[in-house]
């Protein structure tokens, strides 16, 4: 029985587990610490991050530990892990003007309010594969530079695009006005960038370029992990649905419907790309005040979208949002560009469907690979239809009176139940 | 502060994997789920510690409803040993410590992939299955917002549709594992992937069946004493998986759901521990186990109507229409459900719109309403009028049309012409429906024998306006790809109308679509082929016999001849007048032409710039038009 070797049970699936603890735990390399994870492979653990929809670093190290550096087996770690916690809170809505940005760029302008920030990104690195590898850093200092958010990296790699620009280093301009101060973080040099800069969409909107979309009304957010999703949700919950999305499910529907035969997708100019810190806060239980219990930090994306639709104001531009979690600008993008061809949709399509049905990456992961699970009760139940209909067909074929009742409404099924005393109508089975 | 350190403290009491806050927010759904039987429920779907799609559904819900005194048993694929099963009992078992068994009949949660047990289940049992696509519909539709529509308003005909192709293609019903049934008379569901072979033993069953479908976010439930029946026509049996001659190479069993060994040319039970504990009693260790297998559900089922009908039944199918005609009423009778059902969850859905149910009453008592011979006037049909007020729809700053009133008699067509963008289509497509008025109002009286019954058109809902449609008011496009299914043959085509009114004999079903084909000249050889390969007239022709199958008070005809030939043209000119004379149809006609109109109708409307500029006899406008317009028209029909 050939398929009884891939069904040991119990003692099969122990056996598969020591192999890849073996793999984790043994071999001749020291074990991979999970600190190394979490600094090292910084964007393999903000991917994960932000496919869980969990903040939480150290877990999203251990997770990809743990799964091999398989993102979507870590990212289902991380979230099967949550399934198991309580909610203890509502964190407080947090207006993303509050972002703290480490990087910032601004590409619909070469000289934007508010700096054009490099900041640390792989856009410029070479993409040379360095063999042998460069002896690394190991003084202390430049490891601490490179850290995150550390001024003086971060300040080198300002790059404001001329330098002949007046704006340049003047952050007390009538642009942050009315802007809160920066904090007064490790640093309070006034030669750095704000790093509350206004958006471009504000800029827009100065100007009367852009559609306003806000409302007063202020509604909770969609709650998509207590409420499935369909199509018709309000936008918080697409939102929602997408900064979760798989990265490479996002990227590739939107690529799809740039390029694809049934594309939806009029391509953007990005306004703003912003990667820097939030704060979380949730209410004081006692006082009911909000307080700041920690930051993440995020992605966010700006897409200006020119309207040119027949039922559209084509004298305005739109603009898509994406923010997810972690430092994750493929997406962010796909996400800001897919928001606003959602918006234009307006359901008329079924990019809706495929927005919300189809791009998270456990969901998509999981069916496929159900398909390894034993099939044998339904694929012996569709070898009997098939031999049912090939004796339908022939018993058809076999019927004298083909050709001269042509109009007395037999068809196939009719015919054989009548004529061919051997397949009873109702087979319970095998016949006793 | 870490997340697990804020979330530790409370996890005390941890049992079952999920915390309670989750626990009972699935047993919430799972309630909804009970009282709604068949209906799929949204919750918010956990992940799990197994993959979506390898039964993290079925693990929410046996996590969520399992105490520390309950028996588990896990199957996959009816196997307890198989790798799937024994790691989610691992998963059961690892955070609950109940008792684990591989004993059906001892256990109180039975959790499966695939299978029903062989074993009957009783009372008090709760049976839990993993479902991997949880919506029945999805072969027929995509869209999510239309499937839920469907389910909403109990409109099924397009699945009916689907097993009547796959019926007039195969000569079977090919659909396979988790065939679709119809619970409790309301809800069309997915039985999951099990074999047709286990379906009958979820009817009027003891036990309660919960339905999880992580992935997909949505669980439901059969509750025990509840019909479960298989979709198929009255006249068409449904057919469980037959193994004929074989039996189990190790217990001997014929009567179970057997699956190949292909490299020994044998068969075994899919359920393992039924085949073991028979091999047992073979041997004479165990006495006292009961073997009997779930055949007895079966055989139950069959006294129920669900598949015995079929033998007789299948004969009266081709037994001809007078045949057909008379045991109609016994084959209801015994059937007892499916059909009857369909007609009152429609009436039902529709928020007491009374109009279906007249019709379905109608077509009912009509057995096989034969197309009526030539300028037969049918008596049945009761007398319809509609009366048109003030009737205006505006684009934006455009008129359409402004204060447009008519009026029809019962029988009579009346015709509305005008030049292309004068408002006239968009006068009728504001009746069918497609378009919403800005004012005015459209009444359609029935004027019964001693009852008067009105249908405001403009008032309606979609629901109403749709179930209307199905029977009472019907459109013929010019377009036929608009009013027909171009994938599905002429026969499915006017199937779909026949079904969507309770129609469930697949045999009379083919009569009446038959003899509609051939009333409008379609060659009845053609009627299995999809519509897609027909020519422009045929097409015209099969929409014009799907529009009058169920005999509407109302037929709308826009510009039904407009994309034909003209030799074409003629013939299905023909045929629409020679139709209208016989069924007593009330009919709109709008045309640019005057030969249609003058062919086809009594009384005309003449329509430019959205307004009627003139109305009256067919033949006196043609003779003395006086509006300047409207002899221009003339003018042009004579030149």
């Amino acid at each position: 029985m050939g398929y009884a070797a891939a069904r040991g049970g119990a003692e099969a699936i122990v056996a598969a587990e020591r192999l890849v603890r073996q793999v984790r735990e043994e071999g001749s390399s020291p074990q991979l610490g999970v600190d190394q994870v979490e600094e090292r492979m910084t964007l393999a653990v903000d991917r994960v991050m932000g496919e869980a929809g969990l903040w939480a670093p150290e877990l999203a190290a251990r997770a990809l530990r743990q799964a091999q550096g398989d993102l979507v087996e870590a990212s289902h770690l991380l979230r099967a892990y949550r399934s198991t916690r309580p909610r203890l809170a509502r964190a407080v809505t947090v207006s993303s003007d509050e972002l703290e940005i480490l990087r910032r760029i601004v590409p619909a302008y070469r000289v934007p309010s508010g700096p054009q920030l490099l900041g640390r990104t792989l856009d410029y690195v070479g993409r040379l594969l360095e063999v042998p590898e460069p002896r690394p850093a190991t003084d202390g200092a430049t490891r601490a530079a490179a850290a995150e958010g550390a001024t003086a990296a971060t300040a080198a790699a300002i790059a404001t695009g001329d330098a002949s620009v007046p704006d340049r280093g003047a952050p007390a301009t009538p642009v942050t006005q009315g802007e809160p101060e920066p904090p007064p973080g490790q640093n309070g040099s006034l030669s750095l960038p704000d790093r509350r800069p206004r958006r471009l969409l504000d800029l827009l909107r100065g100007q009367g370029l852009a559609v306003d979309r806000r409302r007063c009304d202020d509604p909770e957010p969609y709650d998509v992990l207590r409420q499935p999703v369909r199509p018709g949700v309000p936008r918080s919950a697409r939102l929602s649905t997408m900064a979760r999305a798989e990265t490479g499910a996002l990227v590739n529907l939107w690529y799809r419907n740039v390029l694809g035969p049934d594309g939806y997708i009029h391509e953007i100019t990005l306004g703003e790309v912003r990667h820097g810190r939030l704060p979380v806060r949730v209410e004081h239980p006692v006082t009911g005040r909000p307080v700041v219990i920690g930051a993440v930090r995020v992605t966010e994306v700006e897409a200006i979208e020119s309207l040119d639709g027949p039922d559209e104001p084509t004298d305005l531009f739109d603009v898509g949002y994406g923010l997810c979690l972690g430092h994750n600008e493929r997406k962010a993008i796909a996400m800001a560009n897919l928001d606003i061809a959602l918006e234009r949709d307006q359901g008329r399509s079924l990019l809706e469907q495929s927005v919300l049905m189809t791009t998270d990456g456990l969901e998509s992961s999981g069916f496929l690979e159900h398909l390894k699970l034993p099939h044998y009760v339904t694929f012996r139940s569709m070898i009997e239809r098939k031999l049912a209909a090939r004796q339908a067909a022939a018993a058809e074929r076999d019927r004298p009176d083909l050709h001269e009742t042509p109009l007395d409404g037999s068809r196939p099924s009719e015919a054989r139940q009548e004529d061919d005393e051997a397949v009873p109508p109702v087979a319970a089975g095998a016949p006793a | 502060m870490s997340v697990t350190e804020l979330t530790a403290a409370s996890l005390d009491d941890e049992f079952a994997h999920l915390d309670e806050q989750s626990k009972r927010e699935i047993r919430t759904a799972l309630l909804t789920a009970v009282a709604v039987p068949g209906y799929q429920v949204p919750f918010g779907s956990r992940e799990m510690p197994v993959a979506r799609g390898w039964g993290s559904g079925g693990l929410q819900i046996t996590l969520s409803i399992i105490g520390p005194d309950d028996v588990v048993k896990v199957i996959d694929q009816g196997d307890d040993a198989g790798v799937n099963a024994a790691n989610l009992r691992r998963l059961i078992v690892a955070t609950t410590a109940v008792q684990e068994t591989t004993d059906a009949g001892a256990a109180s949660i039975i959790q499966t992939r695939h299978r029903v047990p062989e074993q009957p289940l009783g009372p008090g049992q709760i049976f839990v299955l993993q479902v991997p696509v949880p919506e029945p519909l999805r072969g027929v539709e995509r869209d999510m917002r239309e499937l839920r529509r469907m389910h909403a308003e109990a409109d099924y005909s397009r699945m009916w549709v689907s097993l009547y192709e796959d019926i007039v293609r195969h000569g079977v019903v090919t659909r396979t594992t988790g065939y679709p049934v119809l619970v409790g008379g309301r809800y069309v569901m997915a039985t999951t992937p099990i074999p047709r072979w286990d379906v009958p033993k979820l009817h009027q069953a003891s036990f309660l069946s919960l339905f999880g479908a992580g992935r997909e976010k949505r669980v439901y439930a059969v509750p025990p004493h509840t019909s479960v029946e298989p979709l198929t026509f009255e006249d068409v049996a449904f057919e469980v998986e037959q193994t004929q001659g074989a039996s189990c190479l190790l217990c001997e069993a014929d009567d179970t759901y057997l699956v190949e060994v292909p490299a020994r040319a044998a068969w075994i039970c899919s359920d393992t521990d039924w085949c073991s504990r028979r091999r047992d009693h073979l041997g004479g260790e165990t006495g006292g186990v009961t073997l009997k297998t779930g055949r007895a559900t079966v055989g139950r089922a069959k006294a129920d109507g669900i598949t015995a009908d079929g033998a007789t039944a299948d004969r009266v199918g081709t037994g001809g229409v007078a045949a057909d005609g008379v045991t109609a009423k016994t084959d209801r009778a015994t059937a007892g459900g499916v059909a009857a059902d369909g007609v009152t969850a429609k009436t039902a859905g529709a928020g007491g719109i009374m109009v279906d149910r007249a019709t379905a009453d109608r077509v009912a008592a009509d057995g096989v309403p034969a197309v009526p011979a030539r300028s037969q006037r049918r008596p049945s049909v009761p007398g319809w009028t509609l009366q048109v007020d003030g009737l205006t729809r505006l684009f934006g700053p455009v008129t359409g049309c402004r204060d447009v009133s008519f009026a029809v008699a019962p029988g009579e067509a009346v015709g509305i012409i005008g030049e292309s963008g004068s408002g006239k289509s968009t006068v009728l497509r504001c009746l069918a429906g497609d378009l919403a008025p800005t004012a005015g109002s459209a009444v359609l009286v029935r004027h019964g024998q001693c009852s008067q019954e009105q249908v405001r058109l403009f008032e309606l809902d979609d629901t109403a306006r749709r179930v209307l449609r199905i029977a009472t008011l019907a459109i013929v496009y010019q377009d036929p790809a608009e009013g027909l299914d171009l994938r599905v043959s002429a026969g499915g085509n006017i199937a779909e109308r026949l079904t969507a009114a309770g129609w469930r004999h697949f045999g009379r079903i083919r009569s009446r679509a038959r003899s509609l084909l051939e009333r409008v000249e379609v060659p009845v050889d053609r009627m299995d082929d999809p519509v897609a390969t027909f020519s422009g007239g045929m097409r015209q022709r099969v929409q014009l016999a799907k529009a009058v199958v169920n005999q509407p008070a109302l037929l709308l005809l826009d510009e039904p001849t407009t994309g034909l030939d003209a030799s074409v043209a003629a013939g299905v000119l023909d045929l629409i007048r020679d139709l209208l004379e016989e069924t007593g149809i009330s009919a709109v006609v709008v045309s640019h032409d005057m030969s249609v109109i003058s062919m086809l109708t009594s009384r005309v409307v003449v329509m430019h710039r959205g307004r009627v500029v003139e109305g009256g006899l067919t033949d006196q406008l043609l003779e003395d038009p006086q509006h300047a317009y409207s002899q221009r028209l003339v003018a042009a029909a004579r030149g």
